[in-house]
């Protein structure tokens, strides 16, 4: 037990660092003793403790936010459909959320909070198109999961391109929304931030509960029915704070895929199966992922600043490669995680 | 000419160079071709302008036109469903070539991502040597079709894998290359950018009558690839085995069939941009109204490839009103519950 509790004080030691750096550096380099004084003693009158209080740190915090919600969405998902591929973004939820919130921005000219709402809504409808689809294309007997992971794909497609739809239908409004829906963390999103922030603690609440029973779930479902697990309520508890957790963090900015397919597979090696650890670990890097991806969008390519989920996209599609090759095109491949 | 009955026992057309036509086929052509001619003249009614058809017919037979109906129909009109009818065909006839070579009944330029890397060399091209012939436009198409095609066969090949492995693999090399095309896109001039975003959704927008002639040659040799391919692809269609036995030189023409069908692609993405689930809408309409082989199966789907666009195109643009919606964007829409359709079937046959 004790390396793997090393690994998650490392984990967190390496989560502070990145937030560090995050408030750090920028357009305007601030010095460390600098950022700690910012936080501790704010100082009204320096534009430096304004841009680091006003600016970086919304924005490190939406990072931290969306990273841990995505990341432990990831875990608990390829656990439950036994599916590497498996995350809040290959399965329809943020596609979901995301139209759901221009469909209610532009139709019913929602506000905030009701799109936050329809965030939520979205997301669920948007999982349960999934797996309907699987279940229509009659492939959900395929052992393993294809099928769900290409409905999530083609939902997303359509979702997406409905969304684009309404989009060009107004094309004043589009410019406040073609940051979002790429993904975009940004400090200008932080009073969403204040709106949602309590789903998402909820979500984290809820998973760490049942983390025990969800644990022995996803090791077998004879086993946890012995130890006298209620499946179907553990499973539905634990996608129900995924799914909404997940829709808050779209509605807050925007879709961000690359997080939740990736970090339970970096995770998973150190820290192994059971959740108790797992998701603590797994929100934490999660975080990282998105304070560096943050980070990098919007130093790597000056003067232009890179939409943080652009960049995530693409890191996030050529490990999305990787695993299919992986897992489903090298023979003899065996689909477990 | 003479009307005789092939080995299963359907009636056949049979010319003295022996050239045989099915007289199913021959039917589902004529009514493929007849749907387009009326769809047709109902694309040449919507729109601003009053005018349509008939004054067309009325100004081709020597009447006067005013300039503002001359305009919209042989200015606008015409050239958007002329280009849309030939990129369409081209787009279809791609697929149902990549889906006999593939032995993969979902092949699709556009879901395997031939379509997005013709786009991003395109966008390269211009991003990075702005100043560079606007000939070499299709020249890059093409590289960056053959580069996608090359590296989906080195990801997904060697393995005798299903053909959804392949096709999840075709999507995750399109997410990538959608994000680079958005990298780049910060990269082009604010006025090149927009145009460059229509572009990117697969639209119609930019036709004019000298783009009609910029992709004419394009489809004038799509027959000619369909004339020179289509019995090897039948071969194709009983597998490797089967088709080498049959004398098809499968070394030799693979590579050459490729090449054709991301040739075909690539001048489509060149003159309206990617029209994803298109080539696989297509071909699969087309075996609806006649299970065609061969020669026929590409003409077959290249008619209901024009036919998809043109018909997309009219809807969207009777519902849409002035909304402008992109064809891309529309075939999407109407794409996705088709292929849900189409992969339900096909697990209901497999079963």
């Amino acid at each position: 037990m004790r390396p793997r509790w090393l690994v998650l004080v490392l984990i967190g030691l390496a989560l502070l660092a990145s937030l560090l750096a995050n408030l750090a550096i920028g357009a305007v380099q601030i010095g460390w003793s600098d950022v700690l004084a910012a936080l501790v003693r704010f100082d009204p009158d320096s534009y430096d403790h304004f841009v680091v209080v006003y600016q970086r740190l919304p924005r490190a915090l939406i990072a931290i936010y969306t990273g841990a919600l995505m990341a432990v969405g990831g875990t608990v998902l390829q656990g439950l459909t036994r599916n590497p591929l498996a995350s809040p973004s290959t399965l329809g939820i943020n596609a979901g959320a995301m139209l759901f919130v221009i469909v209610g921005a532009y139709t019913f000219d929602l506000g905030l909070t009701a799109q936050g709402i329809a965030a939520l809504a979205g997301a669920v409808f948007g999982f349960a198109s999934c797996l309907s689809v699987a279940r229509l294309a009659g492939l959900s007997r395929d052992p393993r999961g294809l099928a769900l992971i290409l409905s999530g794909a083609l939902v997303s497609m359509l979702f997406v391109g409905i969304a684009n739809a309404f989009l060009l239908a107004d094309p004043a409004r589009r410019t406040d929304f073609l940051g979002w829906i790429t993904g975009n963390i940004n400090h200008v999103y932080a009073d969403r931030l204040a709106d949602f922030w309590w789903i998402g603690l909820l979500s984290f609440a809820i998973l760490g509960a049942i983390a025990r029973p969800l644990t022995l779930v996803m090791l077998g479902q004879e086993k946890a029915s012995s130890a006298g697990v209620n499946i179907t309520w553990v499973t539905r508890a634990a996608l129900a704070a995924v799914t909404l957790g997940a829709g808050s963090a779209v509605a807050i900015c925007g879709p961000i895929g690359f997080v939740g397919l990736v970090v339970p597979h970096i995770v998973r090696p150190f820290i192994g199966a059971g959740l108790g650890l797992a998701l603590p670990a797994g929100a934490m890097t999660g975080a990282i992922f998105c304070l560096i991806g943050d980070l990098v969008a919007r130093q790597a390519f000056t003067p232009y600043v890179l939409h943080t989920g652009v960049l995530m996209d693409l890191i996030g599609g050529i490990v999305f490669v990787a695993i299919v090759r992986r897992f489903y095109l090298t023979p003899g491949a065996r689909g477990e995680t | 000419m003479t009307l005789t009955r092939a080995t299963d026992g359907k009636p056949v057309l049979l010319f003295s160079s022996g050239l045989q036509i099915r007289i199913g086929n021959l039917a589902a052509a004529g009514f493929l071709g007849l749907l387009a001619l009326a769809l047709t003249a109902m694309a040449l009614q919507i729109g601003a302008t009053h005018t349509g058809l008939f004054d067309l017919l009325a100004g081709l037979s020597g009447g006067a036109l005013d300039p503002d109906q001359a305009f919209a129909l042989l200015g606008v009109r015409l050239p958007r469903i002329v280009i849309g009818f030939m990129a369409g065909w081209m787009v279809a006839m791609a697929g149902a070539m990549l889906q006999s070579l593939a032995r993969n009944p979902l092949a699709d330029p556009g879901l395997f991502g031939l379509s997005q890397g013709s786009m991003v060399v395109i966008m390269l091209l211009l991003v990075f040597v702005p100043e560079a012939p606007r000939g070499l436009i299709p020249v890059a198409a093409l590289a960056g079709g053959l580069a996608v095609a090359l590296a989906l066969i080195w990801l997904a090949g060697g393995a005798r894998s299903s053909g959804l492995a392949i096709l999840l693999m075709g999507i995750a090399v399109d997410t990538v290359l959608s994000s680079v095309t958005s990298i780049l896109i910060l990269y082009t001039p604010k006025e090149t950018s927009y145009s460059l975003s229509d572009w990117l959704a697969g639209s119609l927008f930019q036709a004019s009558p000298t783009a009609i002639l910029a992709i004419g040659p394009w489809f004038v040799l799509s027959l000619v690839i369909a004339f020179l391919t289509g019995r090897a692809l039948k071969s194709y269609d009983m597998g490797d085995e089967l088709a080498q036995a049959l004398g098809e030189p499968v070394a030799r023409s693979r590579p050459l069939i490729l090449l054709a069908a991301v040739l075909l692609s690539s001048a489509a993405v060149t003159a309206v941009g990617p029209l994803i689930f298109l080539g696989v809408m297509a071909p699969h309409l087309a075996g609806f109204v006649s299970p065609a082989r061969g020669r026929a199966r590409l003409i077959l789907s290249g008619l209901a490839g024009g036919v998809l666009v043109v018909g997309a195109d009219c809807l969207t643009r009777a519902l849409a009103g002035d909304i402008a919606l992109p064809l891309g964007l529309s075939l999407t829409i109407l794409g996705v519950p088709l292929f849900v359709i189409t992969l339900r079937l096909r697990a209901l046959r497999v079963r």
